[in-house]
């Protein structure tokens, strides 16, 4: 018998992170949501990277480029459109559906907010002026990176292995170069700056939270996590994901027994780079700012190895890594004294974790959460199978 | 009826002539052996009829509708499997997972029963369902042959192509293989053999294509593709020489 344990405790796990914010009261409660906040940030990207590498072979570094699309398309929206109930007359806008839609100029090419701030003063009281509304701007950032996923799929097709990996590389460099020196668009290395996700704060159950608190962002997160992996776990075990899979071990032999082979390879980049920008954009508005920084390549390696160390070809494994490993580079940053040496671990400790990565890679390849899962799953599958056979040869 | 019609199939890869125009046509369930010296062209033909690789020039009509213009995964659903000269075994997906993808990919609604039914019937057919559930990569070289016999079952294609099936298989898997391809012929199906074992060939076969650097040089029944002059002189040599050594000679002196 297969054992259950794995989907229990998934299930207490589940429940546990949705109570959390609710019972936890200790002082740092502000630093620890801020924690899980991006250990689920992490999660998302390194789970579904683990779909993009894990099962469909394609291993690309081009994943937070993704995500910086995701991100910059929505920073874009909140920073330059927004909704007015009038029109301005002076800024470039249209009308839809009884909606003023103002488009300000870049902030390289003078007062952004210029056109709009002179109308203003000229409106009437009760004219209303707002944002563009924060879940399309999301939407508009998923489709941004989900379009350059089709994009990007389209041009590796028949790149593999280390010629993929060098030519995403490549890509999310040149990305992460052009958000730097467009500044008039991006504010370079200055950074865009992000509406919170709840503006105007946001009352839960008779309790009221002000646009800073973290607990909104933590279930936004945390939903946003849920919804992801059930998405990716959905994919993983239909047929497409058997697609994928066979598709990876050999390209030409799916091919010749009917897969779609470059379909299938663009769809999953295509919705992998669209969950890594939505992910992006929501992170975006959390943080409040958004730099080219956030896809440095020390950053993607950082998700591959959460991705890899807890385990490549499974999902759940690869979002338990991420959390976990995303809490032990905060706690290791405590230095601490060793033989009369004091070990600065704000750099030391990317040393451990590099050695940790060497060492799964070496001996478990699989990854560690996945081998923990699959003893677990499997331990009793060979007394079983030796039981079985036994039965067999008394029969006879 | 079946039916494959290969018309004047030219490829050239550089200054090398592949393929100088290869025509042939199979109808009904014949079994054809299609023979030929290493560097013939046997494997590039096979790549060509699947789609893998584009001819230059000519057509190739299955069942009367062109197939040389598809993808080789619409070829594929269009009812022409292969198998691969050096087995291509999903090393990391189990025994079975092996087979459901050929069967999922001809039918997105497939009955989930009905298909593992089939792909265990087929396992057991072949001796090997005892690995149902074991990756690929445990299998044993002859194991992985049968395991690509069996997804080519499951896809069901009109046409089967098998290049080298004995090939590295010992003689107790052997008995198998003959067993599947009196199944698959006698379901109807139409089967082009590539092998260099003409035991086999000439057991199996009731027609041959001898193929020499790219051209059609002989085709007909194998007692007569025996003493084709143009045969013996381009390929089998003395008849005594007629496996193994006698290729390799072959192929030095017009190396």
């Amino acid at each position: 018998m297969i054992s259950h344990a794995p989907k229990i405790a998934g299930s207490v796990a589940a429940a546990l992170l949705v109570l959390f914010p609710l019972v936890y009261s200790a002082g740092n409660y502000d630093f620890v949501m801020h924690l899980w906040i991006t250990a689920f940030y992490y999660a998302i990207l390194a789970s579904s990277w683990a779909l993009l590498a894990g099962y469909g072979g394609q291993f690309s570094f081009a994943h937070l480029a993704f995500m910086a699309l995701g991100a910059y398309g929505a920073g874009i929206l909140d920073n330059y459109v927004f909704l007015t109930s009038l029109p301005t007359g002076t800024c470039t806008e249209f009308g839809l559906l009884g909606t003023n839609i103002v488009f300000l100029p870049p902030a390289g090419t003078g007062d952004a907010g210029a056109c709009l701030t002179a109308a203003r003063a000229t409106w009437p009281e009760g004219a209303t002026v707002s944002r563009f509304p924060l879940l399309l701007q999301i939407a508009f950032g998923a489709i941004v990176g989900g379009g350059a996923g089709w994009l990007i799929g389209t041009l590796v097709l028949r790149l593999r292995a280390a010629y993929l990996a060098l030519f995403t590389v490549g890509l999310s460099e040149i990305l992460r170069a052009v958000l730097s020196a467009e500044i008039w668009l991006t504010r370079g290395q200055a950074g865009m700056p992000m509406s919170p996700l709840f503006p105007e704060g946001i009352t839960i159950l008779g309790t009221t939270y002000g646009p800073a608190a973290k607990l909104p962002a933590y279930y936004v997160m945390l939903a946003l996590f849920f919804a992801t992996l059930s998405l990716l776990l959905w994919v993983a075990r239909s047929r497409i994901g058997l697609f994928l899979r066979s598709l990876r071990e050999d390209e030409d032999a799916a091919e010749a027994l009917g897969v779609d082979t470059v379909k299938w390879k663009r769809a999953v980049f295509v919705l992998t780079a669209a969950i890594a920008a939505t992910a992006g954009a929501v992170q975006g508005h959390y943080v409040g700012l958004i730099t080219p920084n956030t896809l440095v390549l020390l950053q993607m390696s950082l998700v591959i190895a959460m991705a890899v160390i807890g385990g490549l070809e499974n999902l759940v494994a690869a979002a338990i890594g991420a959390i976990l490993i995303s809490f032990a580079l905060e706690f290791l940053r405590t230095d601490f004294t060793i033989l009369g040496l004091e070990v600065d671990m704000t750099t030391w400790r990317l040393v451990f974790f590099g050695l940790l990565l060497m060492l799964t890679l070496r001996f478990l390849r699989n990854g560690v959460i996945q081998g923990a899962l699959m003893w677990i799953e499997r331990r009793g599958v060979g007394a079983e199978t030796v039981a079985k056979r036994r039965a067999a040869e008394e029969a006879k | 009826m079946i039916t494959l019609d290969v018309k004047d199939i030219r490829k050239k890869f550089g200054n090398h002539q592949v393929l100088k125009g290869v025509s042939f046509r199979i109808e009904g369930p014949e079994l054809v052996g299609l023979i030929g010296p290493n560097g013939a062209g046997k494997t590039t033909l096979t790549n060509v009829l699947d789609g893998a690789i584009k001819p230059d020039s000519g057509t190739i009509r299955l069942n009367g509708t062109r197939i040389d213009p598809l993808h080789p995964y619409e070829i594929a659903r269009a009812g022409l499997g292969r198998t691969f000269q050096v087995t291509r075994a999903f090393r990391r997906m189990t025994v079975l997972e092996n087979l459901y993808v050929p069967a999922m990919a001809m039918d997105a609604s497939v009955n989930r029963k009905e298909m593992e039914e089939k792909a265990n019937e087929i396992l057991a057919f072949l001796t090997i369902d005892h690995l149902r559930n074991e990756y690929g990569r445990a299998l044993s070289g002859g194991q992985q042959k049968l395991l690509e016999l069996g997804r080519l079952l499951m896809l069901d294609p009109d046409v089967y192509i098998l290049d080298e099936p004995f090939a590295g298989v010992h003689p107790s898997l052997m008995a198998t293989i003959y067993k599947w391809i009196e199944r698959v012929n006698g379901e109807g199906k139409a089967i082009i053999l590539i092998s260099h074992q003409m035991e086999s060939i000439f057991t199996l076969c009731r027609r041959l294509l001898v193929l020499n650097f790219g051209d059609l040089i002989a085709d007909g029944p194998p007692a007569e593709v025996k003493n084709d002059p143009a045969v013996i002189d381009a390929y089998l040599g003395v008849e005594e020489d007629m496996s193994g050594t006698g290729l390799l000679t072959q192929e030095a002196s017009h190396a």
